[in-house]
């Protein structure tokens, strides 16, 4: 009987509560549209980051060498044993080793960055390439020159490059041309192998970029396990690109949450107007029903359940409305694809009908219903 | 055995206004009792005391032994759910339940519902296939027998009638006084509160008021005039 009570009322009161489903319909795709948009921003925002480049560096630690140390001991880390402690952080993460030597083309010096070729496109997404990127990390035959550096040199993709260190040299094939924006764009790529062997320096490299995966407390978190696994050297996450993510995400958060609390106000007062006509329209029947022996507990409990049945209605419906939202404010405010996140019909249903039942603050006026009073018609 | 409703030197004040004043007399149990008198004499004032919808100022008011002025708010609510059945001049009835459903909500406060039971009461007062009509969907009459229904449905020790007929046409008035004629002669406790006189002879004993006052009293189980 109770729910046939809340069903009939609900009828009985449809047209003025519709204004209230109608405000909590909205209220509620609102909330939901931001509360997607929030978790999708942040996956979104965090692969954005991650095109930017390597977020962490594991690098030497400083003053190792001195100035009259060989090149072999100047600021070079041991390859396998680096790398060994870094598989256990692959998987998501892409990480590769870098050695630097500056070295000599036609007389004109130019750094040359020995690496693994074939992870260089993913650790730099956002690099534009003139010719083609090298597959194969054990290919030595061909190298990847900067765009400032090819002009310098004046070379093209397909002319072979003689490199001279010291009295020793190597030859490689552009295979492409690289744009970068950076200081990238001075230097020539080659194999990591290679660069090793012309450097006189074989199993040692100067850094290792890492692009890890997830939240900028995520990075954080794996640049802390990196460094708790390779004691001996300097890991430490790149801060621009981490603070410039987390300050991002943090004003986005900001803006959303103080929307979400602004809309959850707005419509609370909506339902709340509502309420209190509704309470005055509802005098005689709650007058009625305590003359019939109906205790004001059980009388309001029925309002109570009328309430929140409005706002759990009233949140789902709004949430298939608001992911709606999201996905269209996604594409043209952000440019990004905002998928659904289903835990957000719980958040708002919940949020929905608290704010729903704070409308309904009003209706505890009816406790003071005096049904003889109510009864003689006054 | 003991009267059903005890009423004994009954005072009520609302500010400095006495609507009722040393007020008493008995009802027995399966009398029919009708109240009389012009508008503010205190008919409705007693009306609501014996029913649990307001207190005395003082003096005594009872019901199955129940005394009014003794219960807090929840023993007033428990009190008109299990002694007393109301009807109303103006038929009271919740506008968006059906006729089932009206006499089920009485059924609601008092313990638990049984639809079917709600259904045999409208039947009784030939209502049997308006079950499932709202009161705007039915006459004057059919609500004020609506109300009678749930006025019974619980077995109330005492049934309070305010101008039951009041809103009633002719045709429906002896409707409802045939009802109420029938519930007398099953033995049930009615107190009716009317203008009419000629209503008023339908009942066993006639209690005047007038300003507050217990005038008189006339019909069977009267007490003696001194």
């Amino acid at each position: 009987m109770f729910w046939r009570l809340v069903f009939q009322l609900l009828r009985g009161s449809r047209a003025r509560l519709t204004v209230a489903i109608l405000a909590l319909v909205s209220g509620a795709a609102v909330i939901s549209g931001l509360l997607n948009l929030d978790f999708g921003v942040e996956d979104q925002l965090t692969q954005q980051f991650r095109t930017l480049g390597a977020n962490v560096i594991i690098a030497p630690p400083p003053g190792q060498s001195t100035p009259d140390a060989p090149l072999a001991d100047f600021e070079l880390m041991d390859e396998a044993a680096v790398l060994g402690q870094m598989r256990q952080f692959a998987g998501a993460n892409v990480f590769a080793p870098f050695a630097y030597v500056i070295t000599r083309v036609e007389e004109t010096p130019i750094v040359a960055v020995g690496t693994w070729l074939d992870q260089l496109q993913k650790l730099n997404p956002t690099w534009k390439l003139e010719g083609n990127w090298i597959s194969s990390r054990a290919d030595t035959s061909a190298c990847l020159i900067g765009r400032n550096a090819s002009k310098q040199l004046r070379v093209n993709a397909g002319d072979r490059l003689q490199l001279q260190y010291l009295t020793r040299n190597a030859s490689c094939k552009i295979s492409g041309i690289i744009d970068s924006g950076a200081s990238d764009d001075n230097q020539v790529f080659l194999n990591l192998d290679a660069l090793q062997r012309l450097a006189a320096i074989p199993g040692k490299i100067s850094v290792v970029q890492v692009s890890a995966s997830g939240s900028p407390q995520t990075v954080a978190a794996t640049a802390g396990q990196l460094g708790a696994a390779l004691p001996q050297l300097q890991v430490h996450p790149i801060r621009e690109v981490t603070d410039a993510e987390g300050a991002l995400l943090g004003r986005i958060r900001l803006l959303i949450v103080s929307m979400i609390m602004l809309i959850l106000a707005l419509t609370a007062l909506c339902v709340l107007a509502t309420m209190a006509a509704l309470a005055m329209e509802r005098r005689a029947d709650v007058g009625l029903m305590k003359a019939l022996g109906g205790s004001i507990t059980r009388i309001v409990s029925l309002f109570v359940a009328e309430v929140g049945l409005l706002g759990a209605v009233g949140g789902f419906a709004g949430t298939i409305l608001g992911v709606g939202l999201s996905y269209w404010m996604g594409f043209r405010v952000f440019g990004i694809a905002v998928t659904p996140q289903w835990q957000i019909f719980p958040i708002t249903i919940i949020l929905m009908t608290l704010v729903a039942m704070a409308g309904a603050w009003p209706l505890r006026l009816l406790g003071e219903v005096k049904p003889a009073i109510i009864l003689r018609g006054e | 055995m003991p009267a059903v409703v005890q009423v004994e030197n009954l005072r009520k004040e609302f500010g400095k206004v006495r609507a009722l004043d040393a007020v008493s007399f008995e009802i027995q149990e399966g009398e029919w009792i009708a109240i009389m008198g012009p508008s503010g004499s205190g008919k409705t004032t007693l009306i609501n005391i014996l029913g649990g919808l307001d207190t005395p100022t003082s003096g005594r008011a009872a019901v199955d032994g129940v005394e009014v002025g003794r219960l807090d708010e929840a023993g007033l609510t428990r009190f008109r759910a299990e002694k007393i059945g109301f009807v109303f001049q103006q038929f009271h009835l919740v506008p968006y339940l059906t006729a089932v459903e009206n006499v089920m909500l009485a059924q609601y406060f008092h313990s638990t519902t049984d639809e079917q039971e709600a259904r045999q009461a409208l039947e009784r007062v030939g209502l049997g296939d308006r079950t499932e009509h709202l009161p705007t969907q039915l006459s004057g009459g059919e609500q004020q027998r609506v109300a009678v229904a749930r006025a019974l449905i619980n077995q109330p020790k005492l049934i309070l009638a305010d101008e039951p007929t009041g809103n009633l046409d002719e045709a429906n008035e002896k409707i409802v006084l045939d009802l109420l004629r029938e519930l007398h002669s099953e033995g049930r406790t009615i107190l009716m509160v009317t203008h009419a006189p000629t209503i008023g002879a339908l009942a066993d004993r006639r209690i005047d008021f007038s300003h507050g006052h217990l005038v008189s009293q006339q019909g069977a189980g009267a007490p003696e005039e001194k």
